[in-house]
């Protein structure tokens, strides 16, 4: 049953992606212009001129004269064998600058996810169990600030105040020291002294939202008279609530298990951008605006390609933690 | 500029600018180096500096080495910044003063008396990054493996006179000739700037691996990089003069004083870059110059982040992307927490921001219209220029046209400042006079009864200071019953649809930089910085072929400008300017509103040889001409 389902939503995938990828594509060359009358326009900003004649034969040599669909072709036929093409703006390999900053990008996605999980499920419960207490109105007072600030505006002000009142740096994931260095324990360490402050400002408006979904679900669940049954026939509170209401309040976190795959590349693009982080984000948002066309294609197919699994991933789960989910 | 040009003059006059250090025969290094060498890794100092290094006087004391210099890169787009602070390496460069070429790779150079050939003498034992000899080989692989070579890229045109390129030979291991069919008048200032470097930009030892005339088997080399084909991969490896990959190898060997260590690419957080063991340039004492060990930039994509690291402190030399007027107060505010001063960067000529109205409009009213001199004048007379300065430019510019300063040979006092007073009253009586009656909505009409309406187009992110100005000068005309909007668009917008489509009514621009090195794209229809004469300029670039005919007098002044870059002699160089600038200030075709303005940079207190005011430019790459190798760490 769940092989075959599995299988069935793969092959679905399939078509899906194609056109996914068609639409990605049209829309990188949807702005007027290309790559290189960017470039041109960039450089021209910082006041450096460029060489219209090499900027030309570019131009030729990338294949940008070529009509929409050939271009495409010449991309997804490269995909298709593996080979998603150079970067026009940096002579790169596209894998190769892609996979770079993915594993950064898990780190982190997977840092925050644990924080906000961390912090949520128990600060949800409690305030859903001692419903309208000051403890309660604490944290929900906290959760709405977290909801309602943007995350990048905190960095931005963490990032001023660390300078102006502290000397001290708060962007990127290591010391410079490391940041060319290879992978050893001490460099594992810098990047868990740099990786808290990330994780806290991206986990803020997770973790409030995740806490009042929890607190929402549970209150809807603990006035139910298998509850009160349960609490009537001596079971103890903690292992009553935890055992019975919280696991089919859990149901909403299993669901955003699927949202935190795309994540990887677009989560909290602007908030890695102003904290200069090395993940996925900012290179996409790069790309993009440069019109760099392998590279942004690149990203956005991988986007899809996580969201699909993600998608499925979290179907998966909330079936087996949910018996009352049934594959169709 | 004169100088160099009376040299040429002169006739095959050798120029001998460099001089022997006195101490020549006794030279020093760097610390780190010296240990190098007592180790057995790197041979003498002696034997890495060429026969005669160029010796350098420094501009205020003689250094001493260490430290690094701390400078901020962005995430994109960002390599001509690393040029700016290395410098392009060239046959000459500028002076620090950026009046006149001085020879670099080259020890000396001879121009024949008519500018068709241009000799240079190269510094016997000059030797690349890796140890390797830099001769007369190498200039002959750059020019004609692949300056020349179309297969590679199209020659650019400041190598060509008279339609046809420059032709290379070499007389000795360390003497190249250049000859032109024609006059080259401008040739030695186009080497001094960073598009010049094409004739050294290459190691033939390094770089020939990859070029198809030397490696029989690069195909292999190409299906194994995973490249195109084997000019991608020449780029890839080998760079560009202007692109990112030019900083992406650590191994391309360069005769820079500095060489990357952690390269710019894609993925990288912080670039680096080491001393070169074999750079060519000692001090007046001796001692091998650079004094600074390493160039270090953290990558960041925020502007703001950049603003933030010079308050904090961690950055040594700034300019590129913080010298805009709204940084200004924060970086005087900060100086003594951040210890850095602040230095002037002057611009040299130009305009703030120049007002082309399209002359090739695509709808006759309006071409019609802008087309009348008088027009145009009652425009200039109702713009209340001091207003402008005084409120969005907080008074640091003054009212003006086009063209030079004054002091500047190629100044003409009527083109920079005919029609600068505002004079409401006058502007109305010229309209009046042209016949378009006010509206009921106090806007004048034209004879078919439209209103006189046009937008202007303007791209916010590149300068916002001009949205500014507009939104004034939109009241400010508005009161003499013309009806102006200003149109905000996203720069790719910007450009297809002035450079490519000629669909614009008008546009704005800034315009900097003197005419010593300047194209004068507001006198001419040039290039796509000509918006007033998009379609002028598209015939001219095609000769013909495309856009549209323009009038005789553009057509005369196309000729007096293709005879100018043909012309040596300063003298009838400057007469023939002086006629095209004649001709532009009588036919007052481009409104300019306010002249550029001095930006100010940062310098680290503590970083010594960093001159208090250098020119702003690109041509003159900032800083490099005031040579960054010279610069070190004196602690107060």
């Amino acid at each position: 049953m769940l092989i075959s389902y599995v299988i069935r939503r793969i092959i679905w995938a399939v078509p899906f992606l194609f056109a996914a990828s068609l639409v990605a594509f049209a829309l990188i060359t949807l702005p007027p212009g290309d790559y290189v009358t960017t470039l041109a326009q960039t450089l021209a900003e910082s006041g450096d001129q460029v060489d219209q004649a090499r900027l030309a034969a570019l131009r030729a040599r990338y294949g940008l004269d070529q009509p929409f669909i050939i271009q495409y072709f010449m991309w997804i036929g490269g995909v298709l064998q593996g080979d998603f093409g150079m970067s026009f703006e940096w002579n790169q390999p596209v894998a190769q600058l892609i996979w770079e900053r993915l594993g950064l990008s898990f780190i982190l996605e997977f840092s925050t996810l644990i924080f906000a999980w961390g912090v949520a499920l128990p600060v949800g419960i409690y305030s859903a169990v001692r419903k309208y207490s000051a403890g309660d109105y604490v944290v929900s007072v906290i959760g709405f600030l977290g909801l309602a600030l943007p995350n990048f505006l905190i960095a931005l002000v963490l990032m001023y105040v660390a300078v102006v009142h502290f000397g001290v740096d708060v962007t990127g994931l290591f010391s410079p020291q490391y940041r060319d260095a290879p992978w050893s324990w001490d460099k594992f360490v810098n990047l868990l002294q740099h990786l808290w402050i990330p994780v806290i400002i991206l986990g803020t408006s997770a973790t409030a939202g995740l806490m009042r979904i929890m607190r929402a679900n549970l209150l809807d669940e603990l006035n139910k008279p298998y509850v009160v049954t349960a609490r009537a026939k001596g079971l103890s509170e903690w292992k009553l609530i935890l055992k019975y209401p919280v696991r089919l309040a859990l149901n909403p976190f299993v669901s955003t298990i699927g949202w935190a795959f795309p994540q990887l590349i677009s989560g909290a693009v602007i908030t890695a951008y102003v904290l200069s982080l090395p993940t996925a984000g900012p290179l996409m948002l790069q790309a993009l605006l440069a019109q760099d066309m392998y590279l942004a294609g690149a990203f956005i197919l991988l986007l899809c390609c996580f969201s699909i699994i993600g998608m499925l991933v979290s179907d998966i789960l909330l079936a087996l933690v949910d018996p009352r989910i049934r594959f169709r | 500029m004169n100088r160099i040009v009376s040299a040429l003059l002169g006739g095959a006059l050798a120029c001998a600018i460099s001089s022997v250090g006195p101490y020549a025969q006794e030279y020093h290094e760097a610390p780190a180096l010296a240990a190098e060498v007592a180790a057995g890794e790197l041979p003498p100092v002696e034997e890495r500096l060429p026969d005669q290094p160029e010796v350098i006087a420094p501009y205020r004391e003689l250094g001493t080495y260490g430290g690094a210099i701390r400078f901020g890169l962005r995430g994109s787009s960002d390599h001509n910044h690393i040029l700016r602070l290395v410098g392009p390496q060239g046959l000459v460069r500028w002076d620090p003063a950026f009046t006149d070429v001085v020879p670099n790779l080259a020890e000396s150079y001879e121009v024949n008396a008519d500018a068709t050939e241009f000799t240079f003498h190269l510094r016997a034992g000059l030797k690349w990054s890796d140890g390797e000899p830099f001769t007369a080989d190498d200039v002959m692989f750059n020019v004609n493996d692949l300056l020349l070579n179309a297969d590679f890229a199209p020659t650019p045109p400041r190598y060509m006179a008279g339609g046809e390129p420059l032709a290379a030979e070499k007389i000795d291991e360390q003497t190249v000739r250049f000859t032109f069919k024609e006059p080259a008048g401008s040739f030695l200032y186009d080497l001094a700037m960073p598009l010049g470097q094409h004739p050294v930009f290459y190691a033939k030892h390094y770089c020939s691996q990859y070029h198809p005339a030397y490696n029989a088997d690069v195909q292999s080399l190409v299906t194994q990089s995973g490249a195109a084909d084997w000019q991608s991969l020449f780029r890839q490896q080998c760079g560009d003069i202007e692109i990112p990959a030019r900083w992406g190898n650590p191994d391309r060997p360069t005769m820079d004083p500095w060489i990357v260590s952690s390269p710019y690419t894609g993925g990288a957080t912080q670039v680096t870059l080491e001393r070169n063991p074999y750079f060519w340039q000692v001090d007046t004492d001796g001692n091998q110059l650079p004094y600074i060990d390493r160039l270090t930039a953290d990558v960041s994509q925020d502007v703001e982040s950049l603003i933030l690291a010079i308050i904090g402190g961690n950055i040594d030399f700034g300019l590129r992307h913080i010298d805009s007027i709204s940084n200004r107060p924060v970086l005087a505010e900060n100086q003594e927490r951040g210890n850095y001063h602040m230095f002037a960067a002057n611009p040299g000529g130009g305009q703030y921001m120049t007002i082309d109205l399209n002359l090739t409009h695509k709808d006759p009213e309006l071409r019609a219209l802008f087309n009348q001199k008088d027009f145009r004048i009652a425009l200039s007379l109702g713009m209340n220029r001091q207003e402008i300065i005084d409120t969005v430019l907080l008074g640091q510019s003054e009212p003006w046209q086009l063209g030079d300063f004054p002091g500047s040979p190629y100044y003409n006092e009527q083109l920079s400042t005919q029609y600068l007073e505002f004079d409401p009253d006058q502007a109305n009586a010229l309209l009046d006079k042209l016949g378009y009656e006010r509206g009921a909505d106090g806007i004048r009409t034209l004879p078919s009864g439209r209103k006189i309406s046009f937008k202007i187009d303007v791209i916010p992110t590149n300068t916002p200071d001009h949205v500014d100005i507009l939104g004034l000068i939109e009241a400010q005309w508005r009161a003499i019953g013309v009806e102006m909007k200003v149109n905000p668009l996203e720069r790719s917008f910007f450009f297809d649809r002035i450079t490519v489509a000629n669909d614009h009514d008008a546009a704005v621009w800034p315009n900097n930089g003197s005419a010593l090195v300047n194209y004068p794209t507001k006198l001419v229809p040039l290039h796509q910085d000509s918006r007033w004469a998009i379609a002028w300029m598209q015939w001219y670039e095609s000769r013909g072929a495309n856009g549209e005919e323009p009038p005789q007098e553009i057509k005369d002044r196309l000729a007096l400008w293709e005879k100018i870059r043909a012309t040596a002699v300063p003298a009838e160089r400057e007469a023939l300017y002086a006629e095209l600038n004649q001709r532009a200030a009588d036919a007052f075709e481009v409104l300019g509103v306010a002249k550029s303005i001095t930006t100010y940079g940062i310098v680290n207190n503590d970083l010594v040889n960093v001159p208090d005011e250098m020119a702003n430019s690109w041509e003159w790459p900032t800083p490099a001409p005031v040579l960054p190798q010279t610069w070190f760490y004196k602690t107060h």
